[in-house]
């Protein structure tokens, strides 16, 4: 009996050893190395984009790792929707990135919390002084660098179908200017199954793309510029809300819509005349639906009351970051340094990729696409870079909370949940949580 | 239960080699049996079987549960040192309407689909328990087929049922009604993600129904049916209390799930329109989003305070609905 009893606790504990032994990990710890005498190994997780960005970062990353014998890069995508969860746990395990894509809104956050390895004494000065003047500013705090910037992209364009504004008897060289001369072509090209436009129409996708037009209808995003108290409340928002109301409640816009809001498949598919989108969408258009590009034409989103020098979109973008806890910051920098900051035909290749809808921030990239008959005969980048661009702003830095509070009372006035007055009342309760919670007063980053 | 008494001896004193002890090492056997308690002697064998899942349960459960309530105290940051905060976080994640707004969106999730899984799968298990064998096979396979579906797929299913031009909206149309855009309104877009949970759910329900009725005596019935009791009389009487305990563990563990619903609202709506169908987990889901060490902490609390609700859900049903043996045990 003794021996049947401690054969039990013999496999109890072979049992329990066998589990835990399953369930450990064999994963390396960040940015390790593959022996003393090999490269540094370093890990580059890239957020999913469209296709062809994979394409191009696949190719360059082979490349730079075939050009020398110092550093190795990991090349790893990762969906977007799951990054956050997924960086997070990596950075309880200590297995985060060593590079990793980081949007210009997240700069600051990272910063605060010592995410992100300065820059300065990594990348040479020539690669800062490149970098345009307008885009500088995104990637410091406090005056140093955290970040390489990629790539600006304005938040919100006015994409319409000219066959079909010329249906409806509008002039599609006299594109809207004012949202409610935008309100009248989107009533005129409703017709049957097709809309008149699409739009963002729910708070996730609301909170990010309609930055530019808070900016636009007020001069200020839904709180005070030292991040002190709520400023939702604002009379002048009474317009915007407004604008997003009628387009849904008059059914101008789709009611159900399949896709978000980056997606240009409604529009490309003909199942809307007008789309707010990014300049992103240019790509998505040459590229899935090139049938479609002879009957589109580009103009800056109207304004509240037609002013141009208004901003209407903000500029998002990409940057590349290095991990504050990384081994390998120099070989990291070095792969930067390398994809983003070298040669310009790299990126020059990379906005060619693009189909030229998104822009440059180095100087040299500029002089590389000049020369580029592809470039310079394009019949969007133009209008984008000089009436959209110019006008836009840099994406808030605050936490995306205040986003979506406001972006909620966007849709609910949409629809038809609650009065504007309620909206805003709550937005603002919501957004000065916030700011109490997350100690916001007088963070705001200067400049 | 045995009766430990009844026991001739414990199991530590019927060791016994094929040669037999030294009567010095028995005489220290015996004296160590006197100091273990006769009931754990008696379940010796039975608490070392369990000992592995209670070491695992331990690791993998209890410990990292205790270790979120010790952090749910801190401001965690994986690249500073964590701050104590005290209270702070459950403060936030109780003075949030939001966090009230997903419970309540959760709870009516659950009464719309655990009483409608209940009911239909009643409904259903007495059915099958009246068809032939055969039939009952083909039946029963084709009840559980929805229980197999990823919920992910069956999300993705039901968008396109309930898109403009879908079969929800022909359906209403042929009475002269819609098109509703029943995802993106808010009083139907709950309910819209229900439906698929309840497809989802009510296969499993319904076997698990099935064969509690199949293991109530069939002199019941025949009694029943002598003294003239009709279908719902014997259903009201014998079928529905002798299930006490199945359906105690069906409604327990339908509501516990279902208010923690998380995909289907995910895939279908995000937690649209306004928040109408922004589930508990949803919220604590979307909560995580951004980079800052309060999210992560705000998530934790938000999620600790979640069991915590639910568990106290769990323990109200079982308080009103006591689980009693089987009448005929």
């Amino acid at each position: 009996m003794r021996q049947r009893r401690l054969r039990i606790v013999a496999a109890a504990a072979v049992a329990a050893l066998i589990a835990l032994a399953g369930c450990s990990s064999n994963s390396g710890t960040p940015g390790s190395s593959g022996g003393k005498e090999g490269p540094a190994e370093i890990t580059f997780w890239q957020s999913q984009f469209e296709p062809y960005q994979q394409k191009w970062f696949k190719t360059y990353v082979d490349k730079f790792n075939a050009s020398q014998t110092d550093v190795k890069v990991k090349y790893q995508v990762v969906p977007g929707d799951t990054w956050q969860q997924k960086l997070k746990a990596a950075q309880a395990a200590g297995t985060q990135p060593d590079v990793a894509t980081t949007n210009y809104g997240g700069i600051p956050a990272g910063v605060a919390n010592g995410q992100f390895a300065e820059l300065d004494g990594l990348l040479p000065d020539k690669a800062w002084s490149d970098i345009k003047s307008n885009v500088g500013g995104f990637v410091q705090v406090g005056g140093k660098h955290y970040a390489y910037p990629m790539l600006v992209e304005p938040s919100t364009v006015l994409y319409y179908r000219t066959d079909l504004v010329k249906a409806a008897g509008l002039d599609p060289n006299t594109p809207p200017k004012t949202w409610d001369e935008l309100l009248t072509w989107a009533e005129k090209l409703t017709k049957g199954t097709v809309k008149g436009m699409t739009i963002a129409s729910v708070a996730p996708d609301l909170g990010w793309s309609s930055w530019g037009l808070q900016y636009n209808a007020c001069g200020h995003l839904p709180i005070n510029d030292d991040w002190s108290a709520a400023n939702a409340k604002d009379p002048c928002y009474t317009k915007l809300f407004e604008f997003y109301q009628t387009l849904f409640q008059k059914g101008w816009i789709p009611q159900q819509p399949k896709v978000g809001y980056p997606d240009a498949t409604p529009y490309g598919q003909g199942q809307v005349a007008m789309m707010a989108n990014g300049s992103w969408a240019v790509g998505q258009l040459k590229q899935s639906f090139p049938a479609m590009i002879k009957n589109t034409a580009v103009a800056p989103f109207p304004s509240v009351d037609g002013d141009p020098s208004k901003p209407t979109a903000t500029l998002g973008g990409w940057t590349l970051t290095v991990d504050a806890k990384s081994k390998h910051k120099e070989a990291a920098a070095k792969f930067i340094e390398y994809l983003l900051a070298g040669d310009p035909a790299i990126m020059a290749d990379f906005f060619r990729q693009s189909g030229f809808s998104k822009y440059t921030v180095r100087t040299s990239v500029d002089q590389a696409l000049a020369s580029d008959p592809a470039a310079t005969a394009d019949p969007f980048m133009k209008i984008i870079s000089d009436k959209v661009v110019a006008t836009g702003k840099a994406e808030p830095a605050y936490p995306f909370d205040i986003s979506l509070a406001f972006a909620t009372a966007i849709e609910s006035v949409m629809k038809g949940k609650s009065d504007i007055p309620a909206a805003t009342q709550k937005a603002s309760d919501a957004i000065d949580r916030v700011i109490k919670q997350q100690r916001l007063k007088g963070t705001a980053p200067k400049g | 239960m045995l009766d430990t008494s009844t026991q001739p001896t414990g199991p530590v004193t019927q060791v016994a080699g094929p040669n037999g002890p030294s009567r010095r090492r028995r005489r220290r056997d015996a004296k160590l049996t006197e100091q273990v308690p006769r009931h754990l002697r008696a379940h010796l064998t039975a608490y070392l079987m369990i000992t592995p899942m209670v070491v695992l349960l331990g690791i993998f459960v209890i410990w990292p549960l205790v270790y979120a309530f010790y952090l749910s105290f801190f401001e965690m940051s994986f690249y500073k040192d964590a701050e104590f905060v005290g209270f702070d976080f459950y403060k936030y994640v109780l003075t949030d309407p939001e966090f009230y707004e997903s419970l309540l969106v959760g709870l009516k999730l659950a009464l719309m689909v655990v009483p409608t899984i209940l009911v239909l799968a009643l409904l259903l298990a007495s059915f099958l328990a009246t068809l032939s064998k055969r039939m009952a096979a083909f039946m029963k396979t084709t009840v559980y087929v929805p229980a197999v579906v990823s919920s992910v797929v069956a999300a993705i299913i039901f968008v396109f049922i309930y898109q403009d031009e879908g079969f929800a909206n022909w359906f209403i149309g042929l009475f002269g009604q819609g098109p509703l855009a029943w995802l993106n309104t808010a009083s139907t877009a709950l309910p819209a993600v229900a439906i698929p949970a309840i497809w989802l759910g009510f296969g499993v329900s319904t076997l698990i129904m099935l064969a509690g009725i199949l293991d109530i005596p069939e002199s019941y019935f025949e009694s029943a049916r002598l003294d003239g009791a009709n279908f719902w009389q014997r259903t009201r009487y014998i079928t529905i209390p002798s299930l006490r305990n199945v359906i105690l563990f069906l409604l327990v563990s339908g509501l516990t799930l279902t208010i923690q619903e998380f995909q289907l609202p995910l895939v279908m709506t995000n937690g649209g329109p306004v928040n109408a169908t922004n589930t508990p987990n949803l919220y604590i889901f979307n909560s995580f989003r951004d980079a800052t060490p309060y999210a992560t902490s705000y998530s934790l609390t938000a999620a600790l305070l979640l069991f915590l609700v639910i568990g106290t859900i769990s323990l109200i049903i079982f308080r009103v609905v006591s689980s009693e043996k089987s009448s005929d045990a």
